[in-house]
This record gives C-alpha cells, sequence and structure tokens, in this order.
C-alpha cells in the first residue's frame, strides 16, 4: 500500500477543471482500478466508460499523464511515482461528462465503408498466409485511442475530410481479405482523405493491440491509391473506356 | 415518443446481433436496445473457438459432438436442443465465414479446427485467440449493412407485460438521461450472463444478469441457476481469461512441487478434461498447499516462443500486462474463476419462454444444451444457433399480429419507482453491498458447496436484500450515471444469488459445476437427472422441478 495523487478531470461540454483525489493503491492495480476506487469512495457523480477490464473491449480510453490509453492496460507502477497522475478524457472528442466522450462520430464514419462483398462462386479455399496477412488489423478493439493521437484530428479537426487511422485499418482489412470483390481505393482518396495522412506514424505508437498502422495498412493503401488513380496506363485505359459507347465499357 | 417495432432484441453481443439479422432477414423490423456500444460486448472477450462437427482436422460428426456435449454436461443437458445444436452448427460457421469470419486455416485452406476439452475430436474452429471479437465485428457489419436501428448505451430496466403478453421494455437512456419505453410484438432478451456475482470472474463489469432478472421478474422461471462454471486458468485478482487454447495447444498445469498434478485426477485427458473437472483439482492442490499465494501454474515454456507468439499472442499479452510474466520464460499463475452461466431463463428450442412474445437466447437463457457443465467452444456456436432460431421465431410470430403498445402507467409507475430512488438522501451506497454479495458468493457457493455454507449464503443475501432496500444514489444527475446504473444492476444480482443458493440447496447430488464433496459427492441419477427452476413469487424465490429430454444417451459414469 502506498499515497498516490491523481488529477481527474471534470466537466462536460461547457468546460470543467482538474479535482484532486487521493487514493491509498496496492501493487498491481491499473489506472482504471484506482479511477474506479475514487468513484466509490469520495467521487460518487463521476462519470466513466469502461467493461471488460482486460483491454479487450475498447471502452476505457482516456489520456493518462497526457498520453492516449487504455485505463485498464495501464499499471499504475509504469507512472512516474513524484507527480499526481492525470486522467483526462480523449481530446479529439466532444466531452459528454467527466471522463466520458461522444465517440458517435466513428460509428458514422464506419457505415459508409462498403461491406465484405465475397465473389458469389468462391470456393472458400483460403491460405493461411492470407489470414495472417488480415489477423493484425482484425486485433483492433475499436479504443480510438489512434483517432484521438492523429493529429489531423486531434489539432486540425478535420473530421470531415479524413476516416482517420481506425478506419484505415478497417479498409485494409476489407480489401486484403482475398475474396473480396469491392475496390475502395477511390474512396480512400476522396470521402476517406488518405491523402491528408502524412505518417507521423503516432497512432501506432499508442495502439494498445500494437497494430502497425502506418506500415501495414495506411502505406500499403496509399501504395494502392497511387497505383489506381495515378498510374498513367490505368488513366489511358480509363479515358479511353470513357469515349466507348456505354455497353463496350 | 412512440417507439415500436416487431422485434426488439435486448443486448448486442452474438446471440443478439444474430438474433436480429435472422429477423430481418425475415422482414421484421428489428430494434437493438444495448447498455453498450455493441462490439464492446462481452462476447468479444471469447478466446478459443467455436465447435462444429466440421470433420476438416479428422472424421467428425454431429452425434459424436452431441455424445461429448451430453457426457460433458454430466446428463443435465436436454438431448433435443444438444442435437439441433450439433446438427445446425456446421452450417451456421460457413454462414459467418461467409459474412467475413476470417477463422485460422488448414495446410490446404479449409477452417482449422482445434482439440479442446472434453471433445473427443478436434472440433474447434477458431481465429487465432480471438475468436469472439472476431466474430462480433462480423455480426456488426451485418448489422449495419441491414441498416438495423440500435439503441446504444441504453440501459432496460422493466418488461411491459400486459394480460401475459409482452410488449415492450422500459429503459433508462445512458446518455442523455431519462425513462422511455420501447414497444414490440415481440421481446428477445440477449443479455449474456451474471458473472458479477462473484468477485473473481472473467466477465466485464456488464454481465449482470439483466435478462434474467428482467424475466424472472415478469414471472419466468429459471432454470439450473446452481451451475456456475468455474474456469480453470484466470489471473489474481481481477479474473482475467486465459484461454482454454493454451491447454489445447498443449501446455502444462503444474503445482507448487512443479507436478503435473491433473494426473492424480484426470489421468487421461490430462489438462484437456472438462472446466469443472480441472478446477475442482486446481482448488484441491491450492486447498491442500500445494498452490503458491492461492494459484497453479499455466506453463507453455516447452511449447517454444514461435507457436506462443503465433498462435496465443492475445495471452502472451494479457499475462505480461495484468501479472507481469511472460509466459515464453516463466509459467503463469492461474486460478479457478467465475466464468459462465449454465443456468438461466427457462426457454424451448426456438427460445420461447413462458411468456408470449418473450424469448431468449445465448447465455441469458438455458435451452438447455450446457446442462450442469459446458464444455469450451459451445457457447459461441450456442449464440449463433439459437440466437438465430430464436430470431426466426420471434419474427414470424411478430410478422402474425398486430402491434401492441407499452401501457403508459407502466412508465410512470416505473417512473416513481426511479424517483423514490433518486430521491434517498440517506443510506448505503450499493458498491458496498455489491462488494459483500461477491465476496460471499465466493466463499459460500463457490467450486465446492457445504449445505451449512449454502444456507447461510442464503441468509446473507436476505440481509444484503433488506439493506438493498435502502440503497441511496449519490449522483443525482442524468447523463451517464454510473451511480444509479450500478444500483439497478445489484437489485438484478440480488435476486438472481437468491435462486442459485435455492436451486444448490435443492440439488442433494454432485453434478457438473455442484460439486458437494462433503455430503454428497456421487451423481445421483434417480432422484436428480433433472432440472431445478425458480420462480419468483411474491417477493421470494419458489422451487420447482423439470425432466431432462433424453433421446440417445443414458446416463453413464462421467471420467476422463
Amino acid at each position: 500500500m502506498s499515497a498516490r495523487s491523481f488529477l481527474i478531470w471534470r466537466g462536460d461540454a461547457d468546460g470543467g477543471r482538474h479535482a484532486r483525489y487521493e487514493l491509498e493503491v496496492q501493487t498491481g492495480m491499473v489506472v482504471l482500478d484506482a479511477v474506479l476506487a475514487i468513484q466509490r469512495s469520495t467521487a460518487p457523480d463521476l462519470a466513466v466508460r469502461w467493461n471488460c477490464k482486460a483491454a479487450k473491449c475498447g471502452s476505457c480510453a482516456a489520456e493518462v499523464n497526457g498520453r492516449p490509453r487504455l485505463m485498464c492496460k495501464t499499471p499504475l507502477d509504469t507512472l512516474p511515482e513524484d507527480v499526481p497522475i492525470t486522467v483526462e478524457p480523449m481530446r479529439a472528442f466532444p466531452i459528454i461528462r467527466d471522463l466520458v466522450t461522444d465517440v458517435s462520430w466513428n460509428y458514422e464514419v464506419n457505415k459508409r465503408i462498403p461491406p465484405f462483398t465475397p465473389k458469389p462462386d468462391a470456393d472458400w479455399s483460403i491460405g493461411q498466409e492470407d489470414v495472417d496477412r488480415m489477423e493484425e488489423f482484425r486485433k483492433c478493439i475499436e479504443c480510438f485511442l489512434c483517432q484521438d493521437v492523429c493529429h489531423v484530428l486531434r489539432d486540425h479537426r478535420l473530421q470531415s475530410q479524413y476516416f482517420g487511422p481506425r478506419f484505415m485499418v478497417r479498409v485494409a482489412s476489407l480489401e486484403m481479405h482475398p475474396l473480396d470483390t469491392l475496390d475502395r481505393r477511390e474512396l480512400l482518396a476522396g470521402d476517406g482523405g488518405i491523402g491528408l495522412c502524412n505518417i507521423t506514424k503516432c497512432c501506432g505508437d499508442v495502439c494498445p493491440e500494437h497494430i502497425k498502422i502506418t506500415d501495414n495498412a495506411i502505406i500499403p493503401l496509399k501504395e494502392r491509391v497511387v497505383d489506381r488513380l495515378y498510374d498513367p496506363v490505368a488513366i489511358a485505359v480509363r479515358s479511353f473506356r470513357r469515349r466507348l459507347p456505354l455497353q463496350l465499357r | 415518443m412512440t417507439v415500436t417495432h416487431d422485434v426488439l432484441v435486448v443486448g448486442a453481443g452474438l446471440a443478439g446481433m444474430r438474433a436480429a439479422i435472422e429477423a430481418v432477414g425475415l422482414g421484421a423490423d428489428v430494434g437493438v436496445v444495448s447498455k453498450l456500444h455493441p462490439v464492446r460486448s462481452h462476447s468479444s472477450a471469447a478466446e478459443g473457438g467455436i465447435n462444429a462437427a466440421l470433420g476438416n482436422a479428422s472424421p467428425d460428426s454431429p452425434e459424436e459432438h452431441a455424445y461429448d456435449t451430453v457426457k460433458g454436461s454430466d446428463y443435465l443437458g436436454d438431448q433435443d436442443a444438444i442435437e439441433i445444436l450439433c446438427r445446425e452448427a456446421p452450417a451456421d460457421v460457413y454462414q459467418l465465414e461467409n459474412w467475413g469470419a476470417v477463422f485460422s486455416r488448414t495446410e490446404d485452406g479449409r477452417i482449422a479446427q482445434r482439440p479442446f476439452g472434453a471433445a473427443g475430436e478436434p472440433r474447434t474452429a477458431y481465429a487465432a485467440d480471438i475468436t469472439g471479437h472476431v466474430l462480433v465485428n462480423v455480426l456488426y457489419e451485418q448489422l449495419v449493412k441491414r441498416d438495423i436501428r440500435v439503441y446504444e448505451e441504453v440501459f432496460v430496466w422493466k418488461l411491459a407485460v400486459d394480460d401475459g403478453v409482452c410488449r415492450g421494455v422500459i429503459c433508462w437512456d445512458l446518455l442523455h438521461g431519462g425513462l422511455t419505453a420501447i414497444s414490440a410484438k415481440t421481446v428477445i432478451l440477449c443479455t449474456g450472463g451474471a458473472g458479477r456475482l462473484y468477485v473473481g470472474t472473467t466477465n466485464a463489469y456488464a454481465c449482470t444478469g439483466d435478462g434474467m432478472a428482467l424475466a424472472l421478474r415478469a414471472g419466468v422461471p429459471l432454470k439450473d441457476m446452481e451451475m456456475m462454471q468455474f474456469h480453470p486458468t484466470t489471473l489474481a485478482p481481477s479474473g482475467v481469461l486465459i484461454t482454454e487454447g493454451c491447454r489445447g495447444e498443449g501446455a502444462y498445469l503444474l503445482n507448487a512441487d512443479g507436478d503435473r498434478f491433473l494426473t492424480r485426477y484426470a489421468p487421461h485427458a490430462m489438462e484437456l478434461a472438462s472446466r469443472d473437472v480441472i478446477s475442482r483439482a486446481e482448488q484441491t492442490e491450492i486447498d491442500e498447499g500445494r498452490g503458491l499465494n492461492g494459484n497453479v501454474l499455466l506453463d507453455l515454456r516447452h511449447l517454444g516462443a514461435e507457436r506462443i507468439l503465433e498462435n496465443l499472442h492475445g495471452t502472451r499479452e494479457l499475462a505480461m500486462t495484468f501479472v507481469g510474466v511472460d509466459p515464453i520464460e516463466e509459467p503463469i499463475p492461474v486460478r479457478p474463476g467465475a466464468h459462465y452461466h449454465m443456468g438461466g431463463v427457462d426457454v424451448d428450442v426456438w427460445g420461447r419462454t413462458e411468456i408470449d412474445g418473450l424469448y431468449a437466447a445465448g447465455e441469458c437463457a438455458c435451452v438447455s444444451v450446457h446442462g450442469a457443465n459446458r464444455l469450451g467452444g459451445n457457447a459461441l456456436m450456442e449464440t449463433i444457433t439459437y440466437g438465430r432460431r430464436t430470431g426466426r421465431h420471434a419474427a414470424e410470430t411478430a410478422l402474425g399480429r398486430q402491434p401492441g403498445t407499452v401501457r403508459g402507467s407502466a412508465l410512470s409507475d416505473a417512473q416513481r419507482e426511479l424517483d423514490t430512488l433518486l430521491g434517498r438522501a440517506e443510506g448505503e451506497r450499493p458498491w458496498r453491498i455489491r462488494d459483500e454479495l461477491g465476496e460471499t458468493m465466493h466463499e459460500n457457493f463457490g467450486i465446492f458447496r457445504r449445505e451449512e455454507q449454502m444456507q447461510r449464503q442464503g441468509e446473507i443475501v436476505a440481509g444484503l436484500r433488506e439493506r438493498f432496500e435502502h440503497v441511496v444514489v449519490d449522483d443525482k444527475g442524468a447523463v451517464f450515471n454510473n451511480d444509479l446504473t450500478q444500483a439497478l444492476e445489484l437489485g438484478f444480482l440480488l435476486e438472481l444469488a437468491d435462486c442459485m443458493v435455492v436451486g444448490g440447496l435443492a440439488r442433494k447430488e454432485s453434478r457438473g459445476a455442484h460439486a458437494r464433496p462433503y455430503d454428497y459427492p456421487n451423481r445421483d441419477d434417480a432422484n436428480y437427472m433433472k432440472h431445478t427452476i425458480v420462480r419468483w413469487v411474491d417477493g421470494r424465490p419458489v422451487l420447482d422441478w423439470k425432466p431432462v429430454t433424453v433421446t440417445h444417451w443414458q446416463p453413464e459414469e462421467r471420467t476422463y
């Protein structure tokens, strides 16, 4: 047992402040344990979103000591002892109350991505190497920490122009399914705004699932987009096809 | 505001989403209401896999799957329900694959299957060790594709039942506050388990048995509630799950002396014996002083780094984060933790309850597929197969009916009850009662059960219920009021605990998860091969019994 201080942001969309809490903590505690202990003892009206306590559900995303993290996956003993631990809501999203943010923009973006669409006559034989390629992307738990840290969304507030790293991962998992038939590259280049990512790799750094978002999802997608939209041969073919009568295209 | 649907699904885990997709496919207007965003549901924590006799790893058949399940259930499962599950499972798994679920593969490109506890053949299809997570995301994509209306972060507090027919629900909006009614011709409860009855549980905080308690209060009986499965490999103290897939891959369980102690409990199946057998063996080792700080050890080291990284990377990550152990280098300390409720809302093979228009599926229901002990990999399969069947029946019923509505008086009654709760200024806060419930259930209604402890637990629960009458919610706000929802959930849990104790005391034998080594060490088929049934009458549980359906398999001794 030892005493730790916490500065937890309290407030709503109209504003707020940090409130200080003191807590006796035990070895092995994570930030979520501490926040819930504070909710039980001195702050019964502290609003938090959490569920699985095992880093699987993605609910308890917040900023701990200024860094986007899952509260349930951040042991207290990994944080400096000589200063209070700050816990704040994710900054890229509108605040609902205390640590709870409105992440519904992400769910709306998700709806704009055309779903898995297999070949009608597929024989469903898939190689393990194809599975392995998608596997990394399927690990995403949609905590939205990557969206929170992405400077396009966090600092430039370009939510209307860029889907964000989470949805580049989602598109990558669909595009790399060996039996999927859709081509989402025009969506990526247009509404998806993949060009706005300038590969700073902050998203992968905060990913609790260690997905190499930039290297394995965004860069390969950027390459595919370039191949599709800026390849001179492809442009010539498309331009030629546009001149043909419809039935011959 | 009047909101109405043909079919309303409560809960958006695998069973709920599968039911909703099926119902929409039949032309019903479907709403889904969940206290979580769907992909946050606890189904996504299921790691190991989903059982179907695909026969990809060895010759297999639905009959063999059914036999293993019947035997695993310690002959308390209803054999007609089990046969349906095992027969329909393969097509359901291929359907999931067609929707984009990418399972791990065999060398020739088919769905791979791995051995799991108490299964005669390698039968468990899997997506590495994130199977539930993959399936949740696939079903959510199908939900979105069909534009199914989801009421997210809305807590269902009451069922509206009128003239013996379920008319809808009354719910509390977590984001904005306020009680509302949602009317429906049929309602399907898919709210998952109630692991939060115990302090040490693999279950998420949301697993508070909401659907079971809603049904109970509406007059529907619960079945086999004493049957709570303890998973053999969970991390102390919070109960984070370590998948059975580890043992499927060949991990050993060791005691403090480094012995593979299962040689003395399950010499043939060893680490792949059924979960109840292994949890009891572990608890015996710990109780007799051969544990380490209340744990035994799960040793993966001999599997080698490559195999651990490839097939069990999620497990490694959990062990490193929550107990600071890298399983490539050191064994993981594990102990049994409350994991899965075999019991639940009494339903038939179409998910129907006793109340017209009310259905249940998934963990919150008891068909019964799992009887006294569930096999690993059968829960995910049940959510899909019985979610689909229940969605089908609920939709067909709804489409043949005139719309019903939740009566205004039901909403105003609920509002008054809520005002009373929020109006109380002094009293005890809910978490203290919740902690005491979880700790005493562990102590008195855990892996091994004694008559006098169960009786004491009954008295403790009665005392806690009395204290709950005076519970105070300090947070009076409308927006994301955690204090309020935790109080309402506690009300559910207390009634379920009462039902469990009544069932446990009545079952004077040892069967599956219900182990009474001190007074009734054997299974007693002559007197107790039957389901406990508990009804809520005048504010207390009343016991009844119901026969087990036997089709092909007569009870035999269960050894592994």
